[in-house]
């Protein structure tokens, strides 16, 4: 029995939920990073079964879209946490609150 | 060449000339001097050239200028016989009169500066003599009113001069202000502001221009003529105007400027109703006796010359209001002459005093100064109209025209006559004062007695205008030479505009028979006057008689009749009150309502917006997720 439409949406939207509860109890912005590219994930495999079960490409070609952008994204971010981290000694958001002023 | 385009180079020249001295030429005084007043001479050659090879036909030559939808705004030059007299006038004696200044204005720091401003009100009159249409005309009778301003300024470090420049312009500007509404009442009701349509249209429907709208259009084009020509209720710039250096005072306050008023109302003569020709010929007249009394009041030479400009523009305006403008033009023709002259003379006075401008620190001049005090005496002769001067062609003809008036058309009229009478009786006086104060007795102070004869430079101008104060009036006798071209001193053409009202008048005068009854009275008037200036101003000690003996009067004269101070008490006791109410609005509605109002808003919802701005990632993350819900909210209808 193939699982339909309904079980890859629920992975999905647990996927989700977990990253942006990540997002929202992590201190660490390394572990936030992770978590938003669990985000992502759900994001794609959301699409993924959308473009199975329309029997249409335009969803795993949105796939490829957000699989290229986020490897950038990836090359960016990372690149800005280790600039942050030799700059301020420390990746904890409690302590990156400086646009405040 | 063709005429128009030597009448473009005319216009042009000048401009040239001050954006050549405003660029290049400001430090170097001497040269912008030279080149000014060849620019003006250049002028006056082009200018006679063009009128004597003239045909006779009217020139209208017109390019459109902006276009704004249906309404197209030209530029052009509308050449006929009226213009071609004007052109003569303003090129002859600005010509002379810059060449004056170049003695006059020699060891003045700001000669760049003079001589600049002297090119661009060239270019202003300039435009004003040529202009074919009301618009046109409006650009340059502002450009004409910015060099005034900026002439009389011309010793700015001077608080007078500041105070006067400003006067000058406000005061010009009431009455441009009038001049505005009627241009555009003008192509409203009648459709364009083309003086040769208009006039065309006056010429076939005479119907049109009796009706209200045309007494409205008449009088509002008129306020533009009452602020430039200082009639009556704005006349109180001129006096102050003359703050400037006297060669301006020559030029633009007493030949040129001023009588452009006179040259404006002669060109839309057909606009003007009778009601608004009465007004001029009453204020006219009225203006003529009064500026002549106060003439008397005066002891700065230059104010008292500036009272007899008033009083002969009073002259002008009513040789307007009596329905003769060629009168006005042909006396403003003369008055050029010998009020120029005047104001040169007192100009060379001036300077030989080392800037002592009042009469009663002078005397005895007239064997120091010869040139000068002869050309003052003959054109002191001129403005009284003695018999045979240029003055007494004029003046007198309309002196005649208004007794005419009064024998036709109702005695109520020979109150006009009885005006302009008096007004002739006190140009004999002031004239014989200013003379015999100036000119005879003793010396009655260090620099009268050390004064001597001017230069050049500043005696062949006073010798130039002074033989025409005597002569320029024969050109009524009609000595044709030149093949016709010339008519004595004056090309044929431009004697046309007034030959024809000259002799209308005169032989009316004749037909009744009152000619010399009214040539003599003018004469024993004039010379009465005269001879009782000389015994009871000629003995004149350091004060002036009529001071010593009636202050009362003096002093009345000496304000002329207050009307600066009811103007000053106008302006702060009532305007000021008006200003304070008006405040109250702008107070309230602008600055508390709008500004502070619209101010204190925008800083209020920033301090509350500056609230969720905590800087934690987290409370971001959070305001994300709420705005996520609204717009599922949203988004599902459930809100």
């Amino acid at each position: 029995m193939h699982p339909g439409l309904q079980a890859y949406l629920t992975v999905a939207v647990i996927l989700f939920a977990i990253g942006f509860g990540g997002v929202l109890v992590r201190r660490n912005t390394l572990v936030i990073y992770m978590c938003l590219e669990l985000m992502l994930s759900a994001a794609t495999l959301a699409l993924t079964a959308f473009s199975r079960y329309n029997n249409m490409m335009d969803g795993v070609l949105f796939v490829f879209f957000i699989i290229t952008v986020a490897a950038a994204e990836v090359a960016v971010g990372l690149a800005i946490i280790v600039a942050l981290y030799r700059r301020r000694g420390s990746v904890v958001v409690d302590d990156l609150n400086h646009l405040k002023d | 060449m063709s005429i128009t385009e030597i009448l473009a180079v005319i216009l042009l020249m000048p401009l040239a000339s001050a954006v050549l001295i405003a660029v290049f030429l400001r430090k170097y005084g001497k040269a912008a001097a030279a080149l000014s007043t060849v620019v003006g001479f250049a002028i006056m050659g082009l200018s006679l050239y063009a009128i004597l090879t003239w045909d006779g036909v009217t020139l209208h030559p017109s390019w459109e200028w902006l276009r704004f939808g249906g309404y197209a705004y030209s530029m052009g030059f509308y050449f006929n016989s009226q213009t071609a007299l004007m052109l003569l006038v303003v090129s002859f004696v600005a010509a002379w009169i810059q060449f004056f200044s170049i003695g006059y204005m020699n060891d003045d720091d700001g000669q760049g500066r003079f001589f600049g401003g002297l090119s661009i009100f060239m270019f202003s009159i300039l435009g004003i003599v040529l202009a074919d249409n009301l618009v046109m005309l409006f650009v340059f009778w502002e450009l004409v009113g910015f060099s005034s301003y900026m002439l009389i300024a011309h010793y700015f470090t001077t608080d007078f001069a500041n105070m006067a420049s400003k006067k000058a312009f406000i005061v010009n500007r009431i009455g441009d202000f009038g001049f505005l509404l009627g241009i555009a009442w003008c192509w409203q009701h009648y459709g364009t502001v083309d003086l040769a349509q208009l006039g065309a249209i006056a010429a076939k429907n005479p119907g049109l221009i009796t009706g209200s709208a045309a007494v409205g259009i008449g009088l509002l084009l008129m306020c533009g003529f009452v602020g430039k020509s200082a009639q009556f209720p704005l006349q109180v710039w001129l006096t102050d105007a003359m703050a400037g250096p006297t060669p301006v005072s020559a030029l633009i306050h007493a030949a040129t400027m001023v009588a452009a008023g006179i040259y404006f109302m002669a060109r839309v003569f057909f606009l003007l109703p009778p009601y608004t020709q009465h007004w001029m010929m009453w204020s006219g007249a009225a203006m003529t006796a009064f500026a002549g009394l106060c003439a008397l009041g005066q002891t700065d030479i230059k104010k008292s010359l500036a009272y007899s400009t008033l009083s002969h523009l009073g002259y002008m305006a009513t040789a307007l209001g009596l329905g003769y403008p060629g009168l006005a033009l042909f006396h403003m023709a003369m008055h050029a002459c010998f009020k120029a002259t005047l104001f040169l003379g007192s100009g060379s006075v001036i300077h030989a005093c080392h800037h002592e401008q009042d009469i009663y620190k002078m005397g005895g001049l007239f064997k120091k100064m010869p040139v000068t005090g002869l050309t003052f005496a003959m054109a002191s002769l001129s403005i009284a109209a003695v018999p045979f001067f240029s003055g007494s062609y004029s003046k007198d003809t309309i002196i005649s025209a208004a007794f005419m008036k009064g024998m036709n058309e109702g005695s109520v009229y020979y109150g006009v006559y009885a005006l302009v009478l008096f007004g002739a009786l006190c140009t004999a006086l002031y004239m014989g004062r200013l003379f015999f104060v100036v000119f005879l007795g003793k010396p009655r102070s260090e620099h009268a007695e050390h004064a001597h004869e001017s230069n050049a430079f500043m005696t062949a101008p006073l010798v130039v205008l002074g033989f025409l104060s005597l002569t320029a009036g024969w050109v009524v006798y009609g000595w044709n030479w030149a093949g016709g071209k010339m008519d004595w001193v004056m090309p044929a053409v431009t004697v046309q505009p007034f030959m024809a009202a000259f002799t209308e008048v005169t032989e009316s005068v004749e037909k009744a028979g009152v000619g010399h009854v009214l040539d003599i009275v003018s004469v024993v008037l004039a010379l009465a006057g005269m001879i009782f200036t000389y015994f009871f101003y000629g003995k004149a000690g350091e004060k002036d008689p009529v001071a010593a003996r009636m202050p009362g009067v003096f002093h009345v004269l000496e304000r002329h009749g207050w009307f600066d101070d009811v103007y000053d008490w106008y302006v702060a006791k009532v305007q000021e009150r008006v200003c304070d109410v008006l405040a109250i609005f702008d107070r309230i509605f602008i600055k508390f309502v709008c500004v502070r109002g619209s101010g204190g808003a925008a800083g209020l919802a920033g301090a509350l917006l500056r609230r969720t701005q905590v800087g934690n990632i987290h409370a971001y993350v959070y305001w994300f997720l709420a705005g996520v819900l609204l717009y599922w909210a949203f988004a599902t209808g459930k809100i």
